[in-house]
């Protein structure tokens, strides 16, 4: 599928195959478009638990469960917990010259060994890692940016997506997840059984109440031709019907026995 | 309580319009009725004891759910749709009726979904 198509097709999946396997191939493609995303210091700030719903221990099943994810947890073949490694700066500056060795940081823009070594970790890197507000909403840019790419990449493949909250300190004890890592997100995945498209787009607000130019109170006005051509090319496309719908959900949630 | 009763209470008509359970079969609409009224019986609440009872005030005056009693709330559903004798398909369908209820009265609640 083309990248445009594949942004426009992506939505909030909550209806999923319940016992339609996920491919573990296609787990590994998410995993690895979350590894080529786009990252500060070169660092590795996500990190994922891929939990098989059927695979795990069902007592473990059933504590991850709460009142407001049971649902959710039932529909869904697959579970990855996602965290932020706060240990992300460790090993910056090694990295940081590594891209320097290899053409990526250049002196044209100021990089050098002597600028990592002298100036990077005092002025940078240190002040970073011994702020926990600073560190982790810089972490969770970055790590929002990854997460974003293996979604893309789910949808690519045909899969459902959908980010929820979980029940963190159970999953802490039933994942062995480190003191370290910071949740961040559940990202649920498998077949959709809903409309993969859910009836069309959720609503979003013109460009021009979000985005400026040059002035923050200057709008960006829309060039309607691209507007035109992005609607061709799949990324911006019709709303939902919400009468059409409000049938489907209405047929899943019987199928499901849920509440309706 | 009757299910004549019930079906005029305030937080009843709000789940029906706002589910959009009006235009269903009469049978239908009675099955839902009986079953909130059993567990009504059930519980020696009201539906409006039912949903408040899951709310509490934060300490800057805003309503809240809480956790606490609406794990419980899951606990006496299920229990209730066991007493009842419902097993497999049913007891996840008719517990999660009675989720419906406390959804649309604006408790996010959540039950099992029934995989076959």
């Amino acid at each position: 599928m083309e990248l445009k198509q594949v942004m426009g097709n992506r939505r909030s999946i909550r209806y999923f195959e319940p016992d339609k396997p996920v491919e573990k191939e296609k787990i590994q493609i998410m995993l690895e478009a979350m590894n080529r995303s786009s990252r500060a210091v070169n660092a590795d700030f996500v990190k994922g638990v891929v939990v098989y719903r059927d695979e795990l221990d069902p007592e473990v099943v059933e504590q991850l469960k709460t009142p407001t994810t049971t649902a959710d947890i039932d529909l869904a073949p697959v579970h990855i917990f996602l965290y932020l490694d706060l240990n992300y700066v460790e090993g910056a500056q090694n990295r940081l010259k590594e891209l320097v060795h290899l053409g990526a940081l250049n002196a044209s823009h100021g990089w050098s060994d002597a600028y990592v070594d002298e100036v990077v970790w005092a002025t940078v890197l240190k002040p970073i890692s011994s702020d926990p507000g600073i560190l982790s909403y810089i972490g969770a840019i970055d790590a929002g940016v990854a997460i974003c790419q293996g979604m893309l990449a789910a949808v690519d493949e045909g899969l459902g997506v959908c980010l929820h909250a979980f029940n963190t300190e159970v999953a802490k004890t039933a994942l062995g997840i480190p003191d370290t890592w910071l949740p961040l997100h559940l990202l649920l995945v498998g077949y959709p059984s809903e409309d993969p498209l859910t009836g069309g787009q959720r609503p979003r607000r013109p460009l021009s109440s979000q985005f400026f130019l040059g002035r923050a109170d200057q709008p960006w006005e829309e060039i309607p031709e691209v507007t035109d051509r992005l609607k061709r090319e799949g990324l911006i496309q019709d709303g939902v019907d919400a009468n059409k719908r409000r049938a489907e959900v209405r047929q899943l949630a019987q199928r499901f026995g849920l509440p309706e | 309580m009757t299910e004549a009763a019930l079906a005029e209470d305030p937080l009843v008509r709000r789940w029906f319009e706002s589910a959009h359970l009006d235009d269903d079969p009469q049978a239908e609409k009675d099955q839902r009725l009986r079953l909130l009224a059993d567990f009504c019986d059930h519980t020696g609440k009201s539906p409006e004891e039912l949903v408040k009872g899951l709310l509490r005030t934060t300490k800057e005056g805003d309503t809240a759910i809480s956790s606490k009693r609406r794990e419980a709330m899951n606990v006496t559903i299920e229990e209730f749709v066991d007493q009842q004798g419902f097993t497999g398909r049913d007891a996840v369908v008719n517990g999660n009726v009675l989720r419906s209820f406390l959804v649309h009265n604006g408790i996010f609640i959540q039950g099992r979904a029934w995989r076959g």
